[in-house]
């Protein structure tokens, strides 16, 4: 899958997930995602369990830091990092 | 415990006597043992009444020796005996041997002034005759309720307000301001409530109703003395006021039960009153199906060491959807929590026992520092005095451990509590909860919008803040934002009173004493909270080593939960009817408080089973209830059916 196809599909489920009483919520693809409410640590559990079922990603503990998942951008770069069929392994933490 | 209600007119105009009778009919689930009912041009006064002391005798509205001072009460103070010894001293002659008589006896001998000489837990409104006045009081912590509204220029007061509806005279309608507040801090402040032109009269505070104006006062402020350090009689202090604390609220003539949490609050006043009691104690517990939320071992080992006549209310997550309806009724309120759900199902379960009174450990979270809300607290401001510290912020992960370990570490579990706001903010320690709770107002519609904007609830409860504040410590402030946010308007009405007496049962607070909770306030607070602000209640902790089970004594808090979003959507079951119509996009746009398209959403996100955490949970149970609160009070209010029953004067 491709960066821009992984950005599509996880701004839809964010929108979906954490946004749909904001519809008009203008949400960057660089915006802080804590610091503007619109996940906070109990929502990125959710967001967790997305990133494998839809991607086959699985977060290592220690991977659930603001530089991979703060942005869209950088849950995207997270993505391609480590999906199974991408540059990763499909496993966090390397 | 008892339900008053009454009215004093600007004009003698009259009081009718139907209208008394209503009034007292909308609230006799507080006092099914007796009524009565006193009228005059000026002033009404009706009475229900649950028998606890002199069964016999105490009916009301009851009067001094000549009449001339009338009470209606509600309540329970604990140390009437003194003051009856007293009284008699200075000349007072007494007909009956209830707490009620020695009211009016004290209003006579002390006038207002009396307030400050009682220990208990109370509501009352008496009438003075000869100076026209009627004086309402309510307890120190806010225990019992006590509402009024004026309308046409004429005074109605009442332990509930479906009590004021009921007259016939108050209009019920929404405060959109009031149901801001409870999205912001569970529950309305008062003297706010959720309805318009409806008051609560606050803690430690009375007013007197003279020539058609209410002047209020307040004979009560709470106040944090901190010591520096701990004296060395403390703890002796400590074991005497819990004794003579349980053993006043023990004053009964009827047998008294315990509730038992399994935690060490309860374990204690049940065990206090386990050894005092001339009764067999019968001790009452909720067990959960979802083990995440049960106590039920610890509740057995308490239990099995008190050898207390053990009752046990099992709770699934059908069973609170099934009375949830009723919970909202009785709260009169609209609810961010089911909580309170088991609690009215345990009063039904204790009073089928024929038990009408109960020892509760309510009030010692807030005293000793319970709640992980306090911890978090300490935690905050350690990590803030070094930002740059990567060590210090670890030990947010050990907070709130009955959550999903995944969620709570890590940097976004971390920088919650650090971005959560300045220590300079009066509501540093509130503000992770207050603004989490305040996410419910994302389904707000556009006209609620509009209702509330201008108004901030979180500027209101600041300016409110009284002058001590800003000299106690941090962490004193937080248990003072505690006990006025929470524990008065949720805690003790929605979750307490309400949900006993919707069933006739009282419940009594040995920690919410006068003088248990004056020792608290002075403590340090490293008597409460040690290792580095994450063990809780360390003195009570040491004191109830003789008392508990150590496993008890030992063992972590475990917040009271109950099933929120799994109550009304679960895998298997059908949505209950009522919520399937009270959600639905019709009802939600006829209301016209949230916005259907947002509650359309969350209820998709319920059905799958996606929807999970406080912001959602919070949601569905704030939406729902508001919607079953708006069509019993506002959309399709009906006046209770009319009693006429002997024993007025």
């Amino acid at each position: 899958m491709n960066p821009t196809e992984i950005l599509a599909r996880t701004r839809a489920y964010v929108q979906e997930t954490f946004l749909y009483t904001r519809p008009d919520f203008a949400l960057g693809d660089d915006d802080r995602l804590l610091q503007r409410g619109v996940i906070d640590s109990m929502g990125v559990m959710e967001l967790l369990a997305f990133l494998r079922t839809e991607f086959g990603v699985v977060v290592a503990d220690e991977d659930i830091t603001e530089s991979n998942l703060g942005t869209l951008a950088d849950i995207a770069r997270y993505v391609m990092q480590h999906q199974p069929n991408g540059n990763g392994n499909g496993r966090g933490g390397s | 415990m008892c339900g008053l209600a009454g009215v004093a007119r600007r004009e003698p105009s009259g009081v009718s006597i139907d209208m008394l009778d209503r009034m007292a009919a909308a609230q006799r689930h507080r006092g099914p043992d007796g009524s009565g009912r006193y009228a005059d041009a000026q002033v009404g006064l009706a009475h229900v009444r649950l028998s606890i002391i002199d069964v016999a005798g105490g009916a009301q509205p009851l009067g001094n020796e000549d009449g001339s001072v009338l009470i209606v009460y509600n309540g329970e103070v604990y140390n009437y005996l003194e003051l009856a010894s007293e009284l008699y001293a200075a000349g007072h002659r007494f007909r009956t041997r209830c707490d009620t008589e020695v009211l009016v006896h004290a209003y006579e001998e002390w006038g207002t002034r009396m307030l400050d000489r009682l220990n208990g837990q109370f509501a009352f409104a008496i009438y003075d005759r000869p100076r026209r006045t009627v004086f309402l009081a309510r307890d120190r912590f806010g225990v019992r309720p006590l509402y009024y509204s004026i309308s046409n220029g004429d005074l109605f007061f009442a332990s509930e307000v479906k009590a004021l509806f009921a007259s016939g005279e108050v209009d019920a309608a929404l405060d959109p301001v009031g149901l801001d507040q409870v999205f912001t801090f569970w529950a309305a402040r008062p003297p706010r409530t959720v309805f318009q032109n409806v008051r609560s009269l606050e803690p430690g505070a009375y007013a007197i109703w003279r020539n058609g104006e209410l002047h209020h006062g307040r004979y009560y402020s709470l106040d944090y003395p901190e010591a520096r350090e701990e004296h060395p009689t403390d703890l002796e202090s400590l074991d005497a006021l819990l004794q003579s604390s349980v053993s006043l609220r023990l004053r009964s003539d009827v047998p008294v039960g315990g509730y038992l949490s399994g935690g060490l609050d309860s374990s204690i006043t049940c065990a206090l009153a386990a050894r005092q009691s001339p009764f067999a104690l019968r001790t009452f517990s909720v067990t959960f199906d979802d083990p995440q939320l049960d106590e039920s071992a610890f509740q057995q080992l308490v239990a099995g060491q008190l050898q207390s006549k053990h009752h046990i209310q099992a709770i699934g997550a059908a069973d609170v959807a099934a009375v949830f309806p009723d919970v909202v009724r009785h709260a009169e309120t609209p609810l961010v929590r089911t909580a309170p759900a088991p609690m009215y199902l345990l009063a039904r379960l204790a009073r089928e026992h024929d038990i009408k009174v109960v020892l509760t450990g309510e009030g010692s979270d807030e005293l000793f520092l319970g709640y992980d809300l306090f911890k978090e607290t300490a935690l905050r401001l350690f990590c803030l005095r070094q930002p740059q510290s990567q060590l210090r912020p670890r030990l947010f992960d050990r907070l709130y451990p009955y959550l999903d370990a995944r969620g709570r570490r890590g940097d976004f579990w971390r920088r919650a509590f650090l971005d959560a706001g300045s220590p300079d903010d009066p509501l540093f320690s509130h503000l992770p909860r207050f603004l989490l709770t305040s996410r419910i107002k994302e389904f707000y519609s556009a006209d609620m919008r509009a209702a509330v904007a201008g108004t901030d609830a979180l500027e209101e409860l600041r300016a409110s803040l009284p002058p001590a504040f800003a000299a106690w410590s941090p962490l004193n402030r937080a248990a003072y934002l505690e006990m006025i946010t929470l524990l008065s308007p949720y805690l003790l009405s929605s979750q307490g009173d309400r949900m006993s007496l919707a069933h006739g049962v009282e419940a009594r607070y040995p920690f919410l004493d006068t003088r248990v909770f004056e020792l608290a306030a002075r403590l340090p607070a490293s008597s409460k909270l040690r290792g580095g602000g994450l063990r809780e209640k360390a003195i009570l902790r040491r004191w109830a080593s003789t008392v508990v089970p150590p496993a008890v004594q030992q063992r972590p808090k475990q917040p009271y939960r109950a099933p929120d979003i799994p109550a009304f959507f679960s895998s298997g079951a059908p949505v209950p009817e009522y919520v399937q119509d009270l959600l639905g996009e019709a009802n939600i746009a006829r209301t016209g408080l949230f916005e259907p398209a947002a509650v359309r959403g969350l209820v998709r996100r319920c059905k799958s089973g996606a929807a999970s955490g406080f912001r959602e949970s919070q949601a569905l149970v704030g939406i729902l209830s508001t919607e079953l609160w708006h069509r019993q009070f506002i959309s399709e209010a009906r006046l209770e059916p009319s009693i006429v029953e002997a024993g007025g004067r």
